[in-house]
């Protein structure tokens, strides 16, 4: 039996890697490695913990860098800071509009450039935004709407995240609060109402359908975006008929 | 300035005393706060409402430490906990494992100055990733808020848990099952876990953190 150390590979003997830090990233074993493996290890090289704790600092340095830098979260975050500043312009607006309407001073002005200045920001960030969210989800853009798309990903927690969800819990995405409230009134085995949609809600297809059709639409809506992020994250391709899709059922939906 | 009083070890590098009429817990360190806890000379205080083993501690139930043992951590978060079982392991080591990179960021910077502590940066629920780095342990502790916490736990003492080592579960209801009774969702816990461990104790952590407990198992022989 052969086992994969960090350090190299023991089958009875110990094999040291040339590059520890390359048999640390890729020391899986499918079944536990017996102890006299590492106490062979321990004898083979001397200050064995130091240079294992060097290697593991050095390995999880740059995993994590990687991993801070990825470009998913990159929009998720510039989502959250998009998000304050939307919330900052309209609380500035109205107090600018309370003071325009006392007195025009000096000080009233530069308020105003301030706040036009901000809205400016606010176009660069969507504008980033979509440039990214186009790059690393193309379909999922495609499908769901870029700034629907960015929030997903961001309810989710990251694209693998979504990629992982299943259709019914993307439909239900931000309406945790009144699933869970069904849920358990169900499970006291009351009427209860499940919610139809969470935030996909705002794309256009269902938000324009009378009531009594969203369900279904939602239903098809989610499993399309599903799809679309399962595509983005493993492959990355477009897929250009599945918005093509979506539009034909929502066509078909809203005429029956 | 107030004193300790009453001070005493209650286990190796572990103290309680009494300060500002509150019963507080300490560990032994040379290092400086770490996540704004009061240090008094060589004492670092250990805030219950932060680590949940400072929690357990302090209702009253003792855990033996030698001082020498090797430690498997799931879920180190940033370190705050781990910062006092370094202290406390002073000739042991430490293998922490955390999935998440934010924290990690911060946890890695404790792992820079403490010389026991080995950072993984791994998910827990996959230990055959890092089974060529862990070696066997005598304890296995474990705080991950996750649905599958106990399966966890499971896989990763069959990986690395000595023959007669043990282990502590902090086992949160909340993110096990949402809607269930808490009290429900801990017998099932019980249940599950005393197929494979003896079950040395359980409690819960109020009212330090609420719908928790933590449950301390022994390797069945």
């Amino acid at each position: 039996m052969k086992y994969r150390l960090w350090l190299g590979d023991y089958d009875n003997d110990l094999h040291l890697s040339k590059d520890f830090f390359k048999s640390f990233l890729s020391c899986k074993n499918d079944n536990p490695v017996p102890s006299e493996a590492f106490e062979v290890a321990k004898k083979k090289i001397s200050n064995y913990y130091e240079e294992l704790r060097k290697v593991a600092i050095e390995v999880a340095e740059k995993e994590v860098e990687k991993e801070l830098k990825r470009e998913d979260r990159y929009v998720v975050m510039l989502l959250k800071a998009l998000d304050e500043l939307i919330e900052s312009i309209n609380i500035l607006e109205e107090k600018y509009r309370d003071l325009v309407e006392i007195k025009n001073s000096g000080v009233v002005e530069s308020l105003n450039r301030s706040i036009n200045d901000l809205k400016k920001l606010r176009k660069e960030i969507e504008k980033e935004i979509e440039d990214i969210m186009l790059k690393i989800a193309p379909n999922l853009s495609e499908v769901a709407g870029v700034k629907l798309g960015a929030r997903l990903i961001e309810k989710a927690g990251s694209l693998e995240k979504l990629a992982t969800l299943p259709a019914s819990t993307i439909q239900v995405i931000g309406a945790e609060k009144s699933l869970f409230k069904a849920i358990s009134r169900m499970k006291k085995g009351k009427k209860a109402r499940v919610p139809k949609h969470g935030i996909i809600f705002q794309h256009p297809f269902i938000r324009t359908l009378p009531k009594r059709k969203r369900g279904k639409m939602a239903r098809f809506l989610a499993s399309k975006i599903a799809i679309a992020a399962r595509v983005d994250y493993f492959s990355g391709e477009l897929k250009e008929d599945m918005i093509e899709e979506v539009r034909h059922r929502y066509e078909r939906i809203a005429r029956s | 300035m107030k004193e300790l009083q009453d001070l005493k070890e209650i286990s190796h590098n572990i103290y309680k005393a009494v300060y500002n009429n509150k019963e507080i817990l300490l560990t032994k360190s040379s290092y400086p706060p770490y996540y704004g806890e009061r240090k008094f000379d060589n004492l670092r205080e250990w805030i219950p409402s932060r680590s949940k083993l400072s929690a357990v501690l302090l209702k009253g139930y003792n855990l033996k430490f030698r001082g020498d043992e090797k430690l498997l951590y799931l879920g180190a978060a940033s370190g705050t906990t781990v910062s006092h079982i370094s202290d406390i392991l002073d000739k042991g080591i430490i293998y922490a494992v955390e999935y998440s990179a934010k924290p990690f960021s911060k946890f890695l910077e404790l792992s820079k100055m403490r010389k026991n502590i080995i950072p993984i940066f791994a998910d827990a629920s996959k230990p055959e990733n890092y089974s060529g780095i862990v070696e066997k342990v005598d304890f296995i502790y474990q705080d991950i808020a996750q649905k599958n916490q106990i399966d966890i736990f499971i896989k990763n003492s069959n990986f690395f848990l000595k023959e007669n080592g043990e282990g502590i579960i902090m086992v949160k209801a909340r993110s096990i099952d949402s809607t269930e009774d808490p009290e429900v969702v801990f017998n099932e816990v019980l249940k599950e876990l005393r197929k494979r461990f003896k079950v040395l104790a359980f409690n819960t952590l109020e009212p330090f953190h609420s719908d928790h407990i933590f449950v301390h198992v022994k390797v069945l022989k």
